[in-house]
């Protein structure tokens, strides 16, 4: 029980107020927003570092004990992801303020910004199903207003397919819920798993809870924007105004791999399921090749789209889809593994110490886990910083067509080298971020390779494939953009956004640091990813009367 | 035969059943319906499917919670009845309602919206417009 856990929440929830409430003093309104955003940042500081130097922190609701009420769950996984979206937030608000025009600022901009990280930080922190539920809509009803921002024709359009796409997707959510419900007879995240694991005790059939498990997925697969649920994102990033792109891109599909992460690999993970000729094992098993085709398709689809745009906002949204699927394969090679088959594991800077009465492959498990979220953590910087980048390069020159771009390097040294550094990134150069986010993803196919052959195999060279496109995409648009001889729209342009500009150096350079200062990150994300997988010590932090129930 | 079968292995539960049959019917039917106008070319029409499948969606919440029982207030239950109905799922599907509320009218405002950009509701005519 600790406040500290609601207190992100709060100040974000907070801010959308007032921010609302000074609507007529844009001035005191942006002020407001910005502090707001400070705090947010500030609290999301101290809760990871509480969880970080404590243990799990949980905050019953009203004092409704587990599994009753609603419980909000601070463990290492939700406050990596929280500290890797205060990092985006920050820097995609102090863009904003500069960026959207004084009026939209007033009339709605700063209101919804801030209610989108209320939904956010709940759908992080909540430890029941249907709470999560309740935070996507938070999340999604001003992120759908924000892609409509600009209202014009194109806006409207990619606006509508947004929203009927993800209205359909909360339909189907409220669905499977439902059907969890009737069958399980909990909402309650530890609960559920408590009950997976112990289904005659509690009087329940697994078989049921596969179909609807695997409804649930397909909604965080159509938030993460994986094939074949992408059609939504090329047209919704390019609608977006840039700072809502860089969110989008870098907080708000973050929550579909979390949920992804949470919901498969602590909840449903506890299930035992026979497949017969497929394995014997746990209900990863079932999700674990449909992951793996569908990151695999991300991958290639993402990237072969990516290198035939001509608007840059359109490359990285599809870039982006290529990068949800680096992001999930390492989840799908471990989910695909049955356990017990891998032999002992080398995770990056030495062996992972295997815990007493469980098998290796839960070590290979926390490799692709860490995997998983060190890419994230690349694609959620490196990505906002290009989606910023292609907002400052459409202020200053008025156009981000890489037909009518050209020659950016040698009037714009400054902010041509911001993109590079993040370009270079997502391609996986060190000593930049995403290059220990690559080196992990291929580590994890590696030691699956050498634990059970195909999969970590068809997992290297498929990874390797997408790795080149990636190659081949940024090299492109760095050639039309950037190189060769300047164009007319660049030649003309006389803008000096200095905010702006400073924004993007301030997250190129924290490209930089993460990949410098890796120890801290990896620890983190070493911490975050046995919380995923530590069943046992999620149950006991959210409810501790169950304390010898589960395993 | 089975009629025989069901009311002897059914016992008091076969008058409970009754409803939750006719709503499963109920239930495939608003799926359908969902379905089918979410795919037609008229936005209003794929608003009106949007709204179908999220009512079903609350129509199977409460089904999902049990339908027999009495009401769920504290000393109301005593009269015969042996349980009371599962109140959670009411209060899941108020929620529920709230957010679909929000968002039919979102959904509605921004088919306007449309309107008043491309002059037309035709999904087709939209697609057309691109590029």
């Amino acid at each position: 029980m600790s406040n500290v856990v609601i207190a992100p929440l709060l100040v974000a929830l907070v801010t959308a107020v007032l921010t609302l409430a000074t609507r007529s003093r844009p001035r005191i309104q942006r002020a407001v927003s910005l502090l707001g955003g400070a705090g947010y940042v500030g609290t999301v500081g101290l809760l990871v570092w509480q969880v970080f130097t404590n243990s799990i922190l949980t905050y019953q609701l009203s004092d409704w004990t587990a599994p009753y009420g609603i419980t909000l769950v601070a463990d290492q996984l939700a406050v990596f992801m929280l500290a890797m979206s205060a990092l985006v937030t920050i820097a995609a608000l102090v863009f904003s303020a500069d960026y959207i025009e004084t009026f939209g600022q007033q009339i709605a901009y700063h209101p919804l910004f801030h209610l989108m990280i209320v939904g956010v930080t709940g759908a992080f922190l909540t430890g029941d199903i249907f709470n999560l539920f309740v935070w996507f809509e938070v999340m999604l009803m001003p992120s759908y207003v924000l892609v409509v921002f600009y209202s014009g024709p194109t806006h409207t359009r990619a606006g509508l397919q947004y929203a009927v796409l993800n209205l359909i997707g909360s339909a189907v959510m409220l669905l499977s819920i439902g059907g969890i419900y009737a069958t399980t007879g909990t909402l309650n995240m530890a609960d559920l798993a408590v009950r997976l694991a112990n289904p005659e005790a509690f009087g329940i059939a697994v078989e049921p809870v596969v179909g609807l498990a695997a409804l649930l997925f397909a909604v965080f697969a159509l938030k993460a924007g994986i094939v074949p649920f992408h059609f939504w994102v090329p047209d919704a990033y390019e609608a977006a105004p840039a700072p809502v792109s860089a969110m989008l891109a870098g907080v708000t599909k973050k929550v579909g791999i979390y949920a992804i992460i949470r919901l498969l690999f602590t909840v449903f993970g506890a299930a035992h399921l026979d497949l017969g000729p497929f394995g014997d094992g746990s209900m990863l098993l079932f999700f674990g090749p449909i992951l793996f085709v569908m990151a695999v398709g991300s991958a290639f689809l993402g990237g072969f789209a990516a290198v035939g745009q001509r608007n840059l906002d359109r490359l990285l949204a599809y870039s982006s889809i290529a990068q949800v699927g680096f992001i999930v394969l390492p989840l799908a090679v471990v989910a695909t593994i049955p356990l017990g088959d891998a032999g002992s594991v080398a995770v990056l800077g030495g062996e992972y110490a295997v815990p007493a009465g469980k098998s290796a492959t839960d070590g290979l498990r926390v490799l692709g886990i860490v995997a998983a979220l060190l890419y994230a953590l690349n694609h959620a910087v490196a990505k906002s910083l290009l989606f910023l980048v292609s907002g400052t390069i459409s202020t200053t020159i008025g156009t981000i067509s890489t037909d009518k771009l050209g020659g950016l390097t040698r009037s714009r040294p400054y902010l041509s080298a911001t993109f590079l550094l993040g370009g270079l990134s997502l391609v996986g150069i060190p000593p930049l971020m995403g290059f220990f986010g690559k080196l992990t993803v291929f580590d994890t196919a590696a030691t699956a390779m050498n634990a059970a052959g195909p999969v970590g195999e068809i997992a290297a060279i498929a990874a390797l494939g997408a790795a080149i496109l990636t190659i081949a995409y940024v090299s492109k648009v760095w050639n039309d953009a950037f190189w060769g001889t300047q164009s007319d729209a660049v030649l003309e342009a006389t803008v000096q956004p200095v905010v702006l500009l400073s924004v993007v150096v301030a997250l190129a350079l924290t490209l930089v640091v993460l990949g410098i200062g890796l120890g801290p990150v990896y620890d983190g994300a070493h911490g975050a990813a046995n919380a995923a997988l530590d069943r046992g010590a999620y149950i006991d932090a959210v409810d501790p009367s169950y304390t010898g129930v589960h395993q | 035969m089975i009629t025989h079968v069901l009311a002897a292995g059914g016992g008091a539960s076969v008058p409970a059943r009754d409803p939750q049959f006719l709503l499963a019917v109920v239930l495939g039917l608003l799926f359908a319906l969902g379905t089918f106008l979410v795919l037609r070319r008229d936005i209003v029409q794929v608003v009106w499917g949007i709204s179908i499948l999220s009512q079903a969606a609350n129509v199977y919440l409460v089904t999902m919670g049990g339908l027999g029982g009495s009401v769920p207030i504290v000393g109301h239950g005593s009269h015969g009845a042996t349980a009371t109905t599962d109140p959670l799922v009411q209060a899941l599907v108020l929620t529920a309602i709230v957010i679909g509320f929000g968002t039919t009218a979102f959904a509605l405002v921004l088919t306007y919206r449309v309107y008043e950009e491309h002059g037309t509701l035709d999904l087709t005519e939209l697609g057309d417009t691109h590029e």
